[in-house]
């Protein structure tokens, strides 16, 4: 967990290492989604630092057991994130291409629903139609 | 006099509550941590429809049963659905 910038050069070095013949990443960004209060321009992220920590530790173990990886990249953001940051990066490093794509998968998707770190939206409430201003003893050309 | 428990508070239980910490005094003996889960929902009101959705975590492991006790000093934690990625 970091308030700084992922870089996913950094990952990429990180996983390199004798035997891995293939490296999969995965890398996670920050959308423009339209929401119920408007357009999204960023995400804050929270996270209980310690059980997240302990959690990613025991994906990686995970990992190892189920896909025999060979080094594992967990990263996740903490803090305010504009449209386009990198939220988070997974990475793995097999032997082949399969395991290594396999693992990126489980990482991913079991971080989801099982660290705690949630996220909540700040967006810029949408345009409504402007209504003309009146002109006095004119008609609204509307 | 018993130290408080510490009582941390993420996401939709944090805005329930208005704040992201409580401290909660306990009796010495300590109290169920479904008990003391009910005990701040009585005291904030939007936090109760949150908890039926969370888990509770004591001292950073996930508690396993309503009747297991937080003691005094214990950092205890309200963990809403969670959101990362």
């Amino acid at each position: 967990m970091t308030d700084r910038p992922l870089s996913v050069a950094a990952a990429f070095r990180a996983l390199e290492g004798p035997g891995a013949g293939a490296v999969s990443i995965f890398v996670g960004r920050v959308r423009p989604d339209p929401g119920p209060a408007g357009r999204v321009v960023a995400l804050v992220y929270e996270a209980h630092r310690g059980p997240a920590l302990a959690r990613f530790r025991a994906l990686a173990r995970a990992a190892e057991r189920r896909f025999r990886t060979l080094r594992v990249v967990i990263w996740h953001r903490s803090g305010r994130l504009r449209v386009g940051e990198i939220s988070v990066i997974v990475g793995t490093a097999c032997a082949h291409r399969a395991p290594a794509f396999a693992a990126a998968r489980f990482l991913i998707e079991d971080l989801k629903v099982t660290v705690p770190i949630w996220k909540s939206e700040r967006a810029r409430p949408g345009r409504r139609p402007r209504r003309r201003p009146a002109r006095p003893g004119g008609r609204s050309a509307g | 006099m018993a130290r408080p428990v510490t009582v941390l508070l993420f996401a939709g239980a944090r805005v329930a509550v208005g704040r992201s910490e409580l401290r909660w005094s306990v009796p010495p003996g300590g109290l169920a941590a479904g008990d003391l889960a009910r005990q701040i929902a009585a005291e904030y009101p939007r936090l109760a429809p949150i908890l039926r959705s969370s888990r509770l975590v004591r001292n950073g492991e996930y508690v396993r049963s309503a009747s297991e006790t937080v003691r005094p000093g214990d950092e205890f934690a309200i963990h809403p659905p969670y959101g990362g990625g």
